[in-house]
């Protein structure tokens, strides 16, 4: 495998920032610092010093501080679906051209890879990418008599019946829960499920009718009594390790956790199709500022693709659960031997084939949060599917025409 | 986060006597333990929870078929907790930050309240009001204003920008601006006679009988700045000057949901030192409460 590593402008060192958030759990932390000292420690010239920053939304908050003042960190790692907000800002470095000579396009998986490209350019390299998986209860399967997780919307909605479990009017279990909070998330998956990608560059697509299916597919499950019509991120994890919800949609990031805490078997599966398999990916890419120095940028560009070569993707995806992003680590021999010991992770892998980027829209916090209640709202049954979704892409489709125009104009 | 302790039911005074005659007698004289007890155990009750999970196994904690106490209490949550973020460093700093915000508040807010209450210059009214439109920001909408402050002020990054933009606070100045003014003027017109100045009359005269108003925003101002995470994560960088806060989110901000034993164990470190300042401030704390107050 080759290893590009192009040298600093020699003599002087170049200092940069990295700021990133921790996903999975405190430990990362440690393995992220530990090896960025592996880095400097093995690179003249260069000294990265590692900025932890809270959780997504707050690395995104301190970034965006930095930029506002003009002094933006070397690099950083958001969530995917903020490409177009930080290119809003005129933040990011092409990277395309040293991507194209190093062996980025075709050792990257495509699906990773495609995260961080807007109109044919490329601005960062993924890193720690993640998809919503089915995770299934497989005690529970085995006592039911069901031998396999679903694989259509249809067999899911057999497989929640069957597997919800009530005693008179109290309710034991019940057969599927969407992780909330992240809800907005899958449901972009079951609308790929469906055949269409909800977004554009420029605007929301959640008022086809692909997408109001989707909707109305998880009302005829609520509505059916076999799903929550509402959970919280963690709150679900916790039911589904406490046996309170036979299958739950949640992060291949939570497998480590999930498998490990419950006091159960855990099965992962795909999740179910319609039309074709189809998930959105969390998780993010290393991005590289513009408002640097050349040296900075160069600098830069060695650092994250060192923190993305074969070896460290492969030691990273063994350690937290997210998958390595290139080819080349999938084949080494410590990854296959892990897939051995962990075929749950196999499956995440094989998913991502059929992945793509998550609402890189400008303002996509906002429109996370206005699809959110409008599920939230329909599944309450406080307004129709089709309503809820019109006002919703209404809502936003003019927020990001208003970001768009003060941008222009800024 | 998890301290709320600004009323605590005085569980320790249990008055010995009153026990003669019966139990009518007791009832009359210690109802109050009826009341009191149930309180009080409704506020230990988050404590004790969050000791006991401290000591489980993550699997433990949603095992249902798991008892409230762990089998074995595994003690081994701690130093894993200490080994994810420097802890101890944290809570160095953590003290100095809310120490000298606490410092530089009483001095700020005594001063300008004592201007507020007692003085008359122009433009009283207007600045008074500039001060209460303070109280009215949220915190997070001036956040990049202050920044920016601290940026030219070449302190991005150090432990002052976690002190400076609060040591002044409109909130304080406005509760002991309203304190000041019940203090009846008497007292200082009085002190004013005995050759005393405005320093010396604040000194002598308004600020012990306005403590209860102190050691209530005192404890407020602590619990805040103990706690806050939000900004002392955007103005700080490096490792040796970061906060509690930040270590504990390190164990609760995860896509993953919270490492709960892990996070419990950090909590109990957090507060411990809070809980063990206010249990031996307590009776001091109380005895203010009821022994100041003009007579």
């Amino acid at each position: 495998m080759p290893h590009v590593l192009m040298p600093a402008h020699a003599a002087e060192t170049v200092k940069l920032q990295f700021m990133y958030p921790v996903g999975v759990s405190g430990d990362i932390n440690t393995i992220i610092s530990g090896m960025i000292d592996e880095f400097n420690a093995t690179h003249d010239g260069i000294v990265v010093e590692a900025i932890y920053a809270g959780s997504y939304d707050n690395t995104e908050q301190k970034v965006i501080t930095s930029l506002g003042v003009g002094e933006p960190p070397s690099l950083w790692l958001p969530i995917n679906s903020s490409l177009q907000t930080f290119l809003g800002l005129d933040a990011l470095e092409d990277i395309t051209e040293q991507a194209k000579s190093d062996d980025i396009y075709d050792d990257f998986i495509g699906g990773f890879l495609g995260t961080a490209i807007s109109n044919d350019r490329l601005y960062g390299l993924s890193f720690q990418p993640s998809t919503p998986v089915l995770y299934y209860n497989k005690d529970a399967f085995a006592q039911a008599g069901i031998p396999e997780a679903p694989e259509t919307w249809d067999q899911l909605f057999e497989t929640a019946k069957a597997l919800t479990v009530r005693d008179g009017d109290e309710l034991k279990r019940w057969g599927l829960i969407i992780g909330g909070g992240w809800h907005d998330w899958m449901f972009e998956g079951y609308c790929r499920q469906n055949g269409l990608v909800p977004w554009e560059q420029d605007k929301v697509l959640w008022d086809r009718p692909e997408s109001v299916e989707a909707l109305a597919f998880w009302k005829t499950m609520v509505d059916a009594g076999c799903m929550a019509p509402a959970s919280t991120w963690q709150g679900s994890a916790n039911d589904f390790m406490a046996g309170s919800t036979a299958m739950l949609y949640h992060s291949t990031g939570s497998l480590t956790n999930l498998r490990t805490s419950s006091p159960f078997e855990v099965g992962v599966a795909f999740m179910p199709k319609r039309k074709t398999w189809g998930a959105s990916q969390g998780g993010g890419p290393i991005m590289i500022a513009k408002n640097q120095s050349d040296a900075q940028k160069e600098a830069a560009y060695t650092f994250a693709r060192w923190m993305t070569n074969t070896e460290n993707q492969a030691a990273w995806s063994r350690a937290t659960g997210y998958l390595a992003v290139r080819k080349s680590s999938w084949e080494m021999p410590e990854m296959q031997e892990y897939l051995v010991e962990v075929p749950q992770a196999k499956v995440a892998m094989e998913q991502s084939a059929y992945s793509g980027a998550f609402l890189q829209v400008p303002a996509y916090s906002k429109a996370r949060e206005v699809l959110k209640s409008a599920i939230d709202r329909t599944l309450a049954g406080e307004v129709e599917v089709e309503a809820a979704l019109a006002s919703a892409t209404d809502e936003v489709n003019r927020e990001i025409a208003r970001v768009m125009r003060r941008q222009q104009r800024g | 986060m998890v301290l709320d302790t600004s009323v605590t039911p005085d569980i320790a005074a249990a008055p010995a006597a009153a026990r003669r005659s019966g139990w009518r007698r007791a009832l009359k004289g210690q109802w109050l333990h009826l009341i009191m007890l149930p309180l009080a155990f409704l506020w230990l009750c988050p404590l004790i929870w969050i000791a006991v999970t401290s000591l489980k196994t993550s699997a433990e904690v949603f095992d249902p078929a798991a008892g409230f106490f762990p089998a074995i209490p595994n003690f081994s949550n701690y130093p894993s907790t200490l080994s994810v973020a420097p802890f101890g460093k944290y809570l160095v700093n953590s003290i100095i930050v809310t120490s000298s915000i606490l410092a530089g508040q009483l001095v700020t807010i005594t001063l300008a309240a004592y201007a507020f209450a007692r003085l008359n210059f122009p433009g009283k009214n207007v600045l008074f009001t500039l001060f209460l439109l303070q109280v009215m920001f949220p915190i997070y909408a001036i956040f990049l204003t202050n920044f920016v402050t601290l940026r030219e002020m070449g302190l991005v990054n150090t432990i002052p920008a976690m002190i400076v933009p609060f040591v002044a606070s409109g909130y304080g100045t406005f509760m002991l601006r309203q304190s000041f003014r019940q203090v009846p003027s008497e007292l200082s017109d009085a002190a004013r006679l005995d050759g005393c100045n405005h320093l010396e009359i604040l000194w002598h005269v308004y600020l012990p009988l306005v403590q209860p108003t102190l050691i209530a925003f005192g404890i407020i101002s602590v619990v805040t700045h103990w706690n806050d995470y939000m900004w002392p994560l955007l103005v700080t960088n490096s490792e040796d000057i970061r906060t509690l806060p930040i270590g504990l989110g390190l164990l609760a901000k995860a896509d993953s949901g919270a490492d709960w034993p892990r996070l419990m164990a950090g909590t109990t470190i957090v507060v411990s030192p809070l809980l063990v300042l206010f249990v031996i401030f307590q009776r001091r704390f109380i005895d203010s409460f009821m022994h100041t107050g003009v007579k």
